[in-house]
């Protein structure tokens, strides 16, 4: 009985074995690498990129700034009081409400801005609503459009072709008056007049900064028929 | 010899593969956890100043309830302090600075459904100029206290945000769901929120996000008081 041949696998076959089975290992390992990261970003985003998160950072700060500005202004008020020097709660109460009047736009204002002068047509109430708000947000004390005082709580509306603001027409040209802090305002005209020039509708859009602006337009105050102090 | 070139030519290939692999792996473990580095270190930072934020407004808010039994005190004392007390807590009520109640609405703002395509962006969230338009009309409709999120609105009140995210003077951020509560005539706000023809931009997202607006009267609604910053340093009464 003649013994059976041992067959012997040629050496390249082993070799070659070995290489897929390496190379099946690092596609493995890259995918599963891959996979883990990708999840942990993921899992860290939660939808906020990281350029939000810088403006936001940017936000806080100045927020915060301004917070701690106020609290010292309080501060001090409190000391004022807490001194029971004989007139200094009357003197601290006026102060306070003429600064309120000005808050709230009930007297004439006046202190260094921007005037920034648009005409357009076609320009509706939401367009005049986001300048105003792009204003505020750069800290505006005080606004006047076309001789109309303007705060948050004056309704910006849409009457047909018209836009009123505190129920009056204000027609274009608009001129909007704004106090403030002249750098951090005209930062913002300047912004603006760049995106109203590319606007069709808009045949002439500027701003100056002026040392003095006065305005003399007030709100006439609403006595309050529904809200009630806590 | 072909045997021996044939091995030869596997090794190369798989070591050629192998130093690619080894490559790609380097930089695809060396760039998403740098990115997750860098984004922590963004949402640490955010925190961070989130919470002196809350800090600086409860201390505003204390410091502001210590004037006010201060300012109380003294006019105890005298019928002049009295009177210009008085006339003080009237226009801190106009400026947002006295918690007030009463009958108003209560509206939801929440994010839709985000679009197939990408080109359709962030259009199913919530953003500032919603709030912003929202607010307006409830002005418009006579409202007489408005707070968004729990942050009353005052006269020097301004909206901005990115993205999904809402920012109220000098709030932290807020995200859907948005809720707005304004004191005032029921009746007329929850009409103007009834007319198709309002808020535009939303209804508009209604549709195309199943953006999510909804509100509801109701009898007696509290707004804070502001505890946020109301400077006025550059204007003087003229």
């Amino acid at each position: 009985m003649s013994r059976r041949p041992r067959t012997r696998r040629p050496p390249v076959r082993g070799v070659r074995g070995l290489s897929v089975w390496l190379i099946a290992l690092l596609v493995a390992l890259v995918a599963t690498v891959q996979i883990r990261s990708q999840a942990e970003v993921e899992r860290s985003l939660v939808g906020v990129d990281t350029t939000s998160l810088a403006f936001l950072i940017d936000d806080l700060h100045s927020a915060n700034e301004s917070l701690a500005s106020q609290k010292t202004d309080l501060t001090n008020l409190r000391a004022t009081l807490q001194s029971g020097q004989a007139g200094a709660a009357d003197q601290a109460l006026t102060d306070e409400a003429q600064r309120l009047r000005a808050i709230d736009g009930l007297i004439p204002v006046q202190g260094p801005g921007v005037v920034m002068e648009l005409d357009a047509r076609g320009l509706t109430a939401l367009d005049l609503q986001d300048a105003l708000n792009n204003f505020m947000a750069a800290r505006a004390e005080a606004i006047d459009v076309n001789d109309h005082r303007v705060v948050t709580g004056v309704a910006v509306e849409q009457d047909g072709g018209n836009v009123t603001v505190g129920g009056a027409v204000v027609s274009p040209p608009w001129t909007i008056s704004v106090i403030g802090d002249p750098v951090k305002l005209a930062e913002v005209a300047d912004l603006m007049t760049q995106q109203l020039l590319a606007d069709r509708r808009v045949r002439a859009a500027g701003y100056r900064t002026v040392n003095d602006i006065v305005i003399s337009s007030v709100i006439r105050e609403k006595p309050f028929v529904y809200a009630i102090p806590s | 010899m072909s045997r021996l070139a044939g091995v030869a030519a596997v090794a190369l290939v798989a070591l050629a593969v192998g130093f690619v692999l080894a490559g790609q792996v380097r930089a695809q473990l060396l760039t998403p956890s740098n990115q997750v580095a860098r984004y922590q270190a963004l949402v640490r930072s955010v925190q961070e100043l989130e919470a002196a934020n809350a800090d600086e407004r409860g201390q505003i808010a204390d410091l502001r309830a210590q004037i006010d039994a201060l300012e109380s005190d003294a006019a105890a004392r005298s019928a002049t302090t009295q009177a210009l007390k008085n006339q003080v807590s009237d226009l801190r009520a106009h400026a947002g600075l006295v918690a007030m109640h009463g009958p108003g609405v209560e509206v939801f703002l929440r994010n839709g459904v985000p679009g197939r395509d990408s080109s359709s962006g962030s259009g199913y969230q919530v953003n500032f100029q919603d709030v912003q338009d929202l607010v307006n009309l409830l002005f418009a409709q006579g409202a007489e206290a408005v707070a968004v999120g729990g942050r009353r609105i005052t006269p020097l009140s301004a909206f901005s945000g990115s993205g999904g995210q809402i920012v109220i003077d000098q709030g932290p951020p807020l995200a859907s769901p948005v809720k707005v509560d304004a004191i005032g005539d029921r009746n007329r706000m929850l009409a103007a929120l009834d007319d198709p023809s309002s808020l535009p931009g939303v209804r508009a997202r209604q549709v195309q996000f199943s953006l999510h607006l909804t509100f509801t009267g109701l009898p007696d609604i509290s707004v804070p008081a502001s505890d946020s910053s109301l400077q006025v340093p550059h204007v003087t009464a003229s």
